[in-house]
């Protein structure tokens, strides 16, 4: 007791402090791209300064007392500054990241590296908040195998004795005996539909598709290769020119921007004609937007509807509103799934009275395109004429599809039209409704993503927010009309994609080039596996384990049947293990244990062999107790003896055989003890 | 009557079980899940404590790979849990032998303890009053340990209960088991220092002298007895192979019988403070290998030298008692 007190307050050892530091900065690595580098280079850096210093003191105990609170401070006004808030899910993660460093700087005593060993486990799970993709988890693993090793490190300091990999690899022993415990908490864990406390959602921008748009500013969007969504079809996919995947619409246009207008529920009517289905596994975006084809035949639903038909029932995915877009109830915070079915058409019935309205408000200024489109409308006689000549004129006159366009001043889309005409799909589709805007034709933009891929690894669709685009609509006697203006440019962009639209030497995301390299190949099968991981283990939500559960036959269990399920399992889980481990080693000796038993039986009967008896002693004894017993009694132990201190002479599965007779010949204790 | 027998019969028993408060262990205690209990330690506790927090955390933000990560690491736990169990499941502890000590210092109990059919490591034994051993065992071996429990009254000293326990291998669980075995060594008066000069011998000899045995004294030799003094052997007798003899000096050693009487001491002396004169004369005697007799309210030990005599007069100090009774049965030579 004594010196395990006093190893509770013995400083730490230079080793302990050096595996407490390893496991602190194991923690930290996965979180260095999401914090700002001025937090990354607090946190981490006074994790190595702290090995600087003698290891049983730290910092001095003058200083502590003040630089620590000091320090804290300071960081969570820097947070404060930095964020613009403090009391949120990103600032707070980054506190906690610098805080390990400060705390480190003062650590002594054991009790110190607990709480930095607990901390550090709770950091490795934020990085979580920030993307769950294969490498994220691989990430994570080395942190628990060096958690292992602090633990060993900690208890016991002279275990490095025997190499410092040793406590790694009896971590990774036990990481490895652990798994069927974790996979089966992990199935049978209840998974639920919603946030305990407050809402997941962080505040500030994400990449994707925006609300707005502003032709003139340059777009990063395009360039990024990450993935929006992933589409399943029933069948085969439809080709990439009816490939349009319905996003926000815009109808406002203030002169430079366009965004999104007061979105009311629509009154939905279906399209005729024959419908595709497909299922979409969409990547958290944060925006309350769901995707279809153009357009819409349903409402999105859960996948496998018959497994989760009470959840259907209970929770609409989306509406669609009266401008045709999916939007969603909540904001997608995580990987979500859902069915959709689809008639593939370039035009719908418009619904809202105010379509008519709204589409041609028009900004003061543009004059030079006011001029030329009402111009335009006079001699083409009719809106359709009117619409052809304009989408003719774009292809006649010299405009180039780039994705470098120069800036625009002043009245943006004349300086478009008839100065750069350089751009990319946003301008096009802007300058193209501002012009059926002002030849009195009702129009409007809308966004969302074209074509996408097909990875022949996985038979689905991947969509990237590369293939985000902007296209157009006019509205001619009651039908919305899709009209897509780039296509007049740049045909090849909404036939083969953003690669084979681009001008030679123009930058292009690299996944959307059109020449198929080994290391796109490569590229697209690391995304399948993606996508598996994706649907499996990040998806893994209540649909699913709905499904598993269903597999198994027990989705009528109730809760604490399937406590006690999981208690038996991990119960079984434990035999196995210590049965494993007691297997393949050498087995009690028999005649050891033939002897123990009748010692065992002659205590009950009364006669405890003493201590410093041997076996022809011990018989001798009980032979003299009960004389009736005298002759198996001190047979048994002169066999005993023979076998056990005789040399060995081929006989002793006879002796073990004749050792088992004799014990059974003696009467029970009881019976012994009445004698 | 007979029912509450049995009912408080069944409670002692599993008082018996649970805490092992009686010295019931005779001879080799296996260790098994019947003996072994296993509580998270503190660091344990915190562990536990953020896994729950990690949960919860998970549930809000639906984090697939957090439960992953949680689920993973109390995997981890649980096994280091089995691990623990592991390390002291098997073991078979011996009890050996019960030394002997001085009041105020600590009495040495030899145990054994072997691994059985796995390795051991960092398993802790504690008796209840004394520092605890610490002790790591390859697969298959076997090990003695003495275990030194604190001496502080003389008389009779049991080695009480002792607390096996490990915290192999993350320190997140702490496994223990009691053992509990009959063993009981004898304390000794502590010898009253600095004492005063052994008391005159019968016929006026001056027991001052100090007497240093010289060869020139040397009067014979007889056959060793256990527990003669290991200064007294010939062993120039052993080396040449003739056997083991033990010298003999005239007149015992150099100044005559010593008579230690109780009776004698000053009146003034409480019994406590007369028993450490008299053990002190006593190692007095041996150290000037003096002949000496001890006579007690109840005992008297007739004179005699060596390290058997000494030890029966020690023996006798140690469980003297005022009412002049001395039990000496349970006390093994």
């Amino acid at each position: 007791m004594n010196a395990a007190a006093a190893a509770s307050v013995a400083p730490l050892a230079r080793l302990q402090l050096g595996w407490l530091a390893a496991l602190i900065l194991c923690a930290q690595l996965p979180l260095w791209p999401h914090l700002p580098p001025w937090v990354v280079a607090v946190g981490s850096g006074l994790v190595a300064a702290r090995l600087l210093m003698p290891a049983d003191r730290g910092i001095p105990a003058k200083i502590r007392l003040w630089l620590l609170p000091v320090l804290a401070l300071a960081v969570a006004l820097g947070l404060r500054a930095n964020y613009g808030y403090f009391l949120a899910r990103d600032p707070c993660v980054a506190f906690l990241y610098a805080l390990l460093g400060i705390k480190f700087i003062e650590t002594r005593s054991p009790r110190d590296a607990t709480l930095l060993a607990c901390l550090a486990l709770f950091l490795l799970l934020t990085r979580f908040f920030y993307g769950q993709a294969i490498g994220s988890a691989a990430l994570s693993l080395p942190a628990v195998l060096v958690l292992g090793g602090t633990l060993a490190a900690l208890r016991d300091p002279a275990s490095a004795a025997r190499g410092w990999y040793a406590p790694l690899v009896a971590t990774a022993r036990m990481l490895f005996q652990g798994v069927p415990l974790a996979a089966l908490l992990f199935v049978l864990f209840p998974r639920l539909a919603g946030p305990l406390w407050g809402a997941p959602a962080e505040a500030g921008a994400r990449t994707g598709l925006s609300d707005s748009m502003e032709p003139g500013s340059i777009s990063s969007l395009s360039l990024s290769d990450a993935v929006a969504f992933r589409v399943d079809f029933v069948g085969r996919p439809p080709p990439s020119a009816q490939r349009y995947w319905r996003g926000p619409v815009l109808s406002r246009f203030d002169g430079v921007q366009w965004s999104a207008p007061l979105r009311l529920p629509g009154i939905h009517a279906p399209e005729r004609g024959p419908a595709i289905e497909y299922t979409v596994t969409m990547e958290p975006n944060n925006r309350p937007w769901l995707f279809a084809l153009e357009h819409a035949a349903g409402l999105p639903r859960p996948p496998l509807d018959d497994v989760t038909a009470p959840i259907a029932a209970q929770r609409t995915l989306a509406i669609l509103t009266d401008d045709d877009q999916l939007f969603a109830a909540t904001p997608v915070t995580q990987t979500i799934r859902y069915t959709q079915r689809s008639v593939l058409s370039d035009r719908f019935r418009s619904s809202s009275p105010r379509d008519a309205r709204i589409n041609l408000q028009l900004p003061r200024g543009n004059p030079r395109s006011v001029a030329f489109a009402r111009d335009l409308r006079e001699r083409a006689g009719s809106d359709r004429a009117f619409i052809v000549a304009v989408l003719d004129w774009f292809r006649r006159e010299p405009f180039v599809y780039t994705l470098a366009p120069p800036l625009l001043q002043g009245d943006r889309v004349d300086d478009f039209l008839f100065d750069t005409r350089r751009g990319f799909c946003e301008h096009y589709a802007g300058a193209f409704v501002f012009l059926l805007r002002a030849a009195r034709i009702p129009a409007r933009v809308v966004t969302g993503y074209q074509g996408g891929e097909i990875n022949p690894d996985g038979g689905y669709l991947i969509v990237r927010d590369s293939d985000a685009h902007a296209w157009t609509e006019a509205l001619l006697d009651g039908v919305w009309w899709r009209l897509d203006p780039t296509a007049a440019v740049a045909p090849s962009r909404i036939e083969r994609g953003l690669g084979a639209a681009l001008p030679q030497g123009e930058p292009v995301p690299y996944l959307a080039r059109m020449d198929m390299t080994f290391l796109k190949a490569l590229r697209l099968r690391w995304d399948a596996v993606n996508y598996q991981w994706q649907r499996s283990v990040v998806g893994f939500n209540l649909q699913r384990q709905r499904e598993v559960l269903r597999d198994l036959g027990l989705e009528s269990a109730r809760p604490w049947q399937l406590v006690v399920l999981v208690g038996a399992l991990a119960f079984a889980w434990g035999v196995a293990l210590l049965g494993v481990s007691r297997a393949g080693r050498v087995r009690a000796d028999p005649a050891c244990a033939l002897w123990l038993r009748l010692c065992r039986r002659l205590a009950r009967a009364g006669l405890p062999r003493r201590p410093s008896e041997g076996p022809l002693a011990y018989a001798a004894r009980a032979a003299e107790r009960w004389p009736r017993w005298a002759a198996t009694l001190e047979r048994i132990g002169d066999t005993y003896a023979a076998l056990r201190y005789g040399p060995a002479d081929g006989t002793a599965r006879e002796r073990i055989a004749a050792l088992r007779e004799d014990l059974a010949a003696l009467p029970s204790a009881r019976r012994m003890r009445g004698v | 009557m007979s029912v509450a027998t049995t009912h408080r019969s069944l409670l002692a028993r599993w008082r018996q079980r649970l805490w092992r408060l009686e010295a019931r262990d005779r001879g080799a205690v296996v260790l098994r899940h019947q003996r072994i209990y296993i509580l998270p330690t503190r660091r344990g506790l915190s562990l536990i404590a953020t896994l729950t927090i990690m949960l919860l955390t998970t549930m809000n933000y639906s984090l697939s790979l957090g439960y992953a990560l949680t689920f993973l690491v109390s995997g981890v736990v649980a096994a280091a849990l089995l691990q623990t169990y592991r390390n002291l499941a098997g073991i078979v502890a011996t009890p050996l032998a019960a030394g002997e000590a001085f009041a105020g210092g600590s009495l040495p109990f030899t145990l054994s303890l072997a691994a059985g059919t796995s390795e051991r490591q960092s398993i802790l034994l504690a008796p209840g009053s004394g520092a605890p051993v610490r002790i790591d065992l390859p697969l298959g071996a076997t090990r003695p340990l003495q275990l030194s429990v604190d001496a502080s009254v003389r008389g009779t000293l049991a080695l009480g209960r002792v607390t096996v326990s490990t915290d192999f291998p993350l320190g997140l669980w702490r496994g223990w088991a009691y053992l509990h075995f009959p063993l009981t060594g004898i304390v000794y008066p502590a010898p009253e220092a600095p004492s005063p000069p052994l008391p005159p011998g019968p016929d006026g000899f001056d027991a001052q002298r100090s007497a240093r045995v010289t060869e020139a004294d040397l009067a014979g030799l007889r056959d060793y007895r256990a527990g003669d003094s290991l200064n007294r052997i010939a062993w120039r007798a052993v080396a040449r192979g003739a056997g083991w003899y033990t010298k003999q000096f005239e007149g015992g050693a150099g100044g005559g019988v010593v008579e230690l009487d109780w009776s004698t001491l000053p009146p003034a002396l409480d019994p406590e403070a007369r028993l450490a004169r008299l053990c002190a004369w006593v190692l007095a005697c041996e150290r000037e290998a003096r002949v000496f007799s001890l006579s007690l309210p109840g005992v008297n030990i007739a004179s005699g030298s060596g390290a058997g005599h000494r030890r029966q007069a020690l023996v006798a100090l140690a469980l003297h008692s005022d009412a002049g009774i001395v039990y000496a049965g349970e006390v093994a030579p």
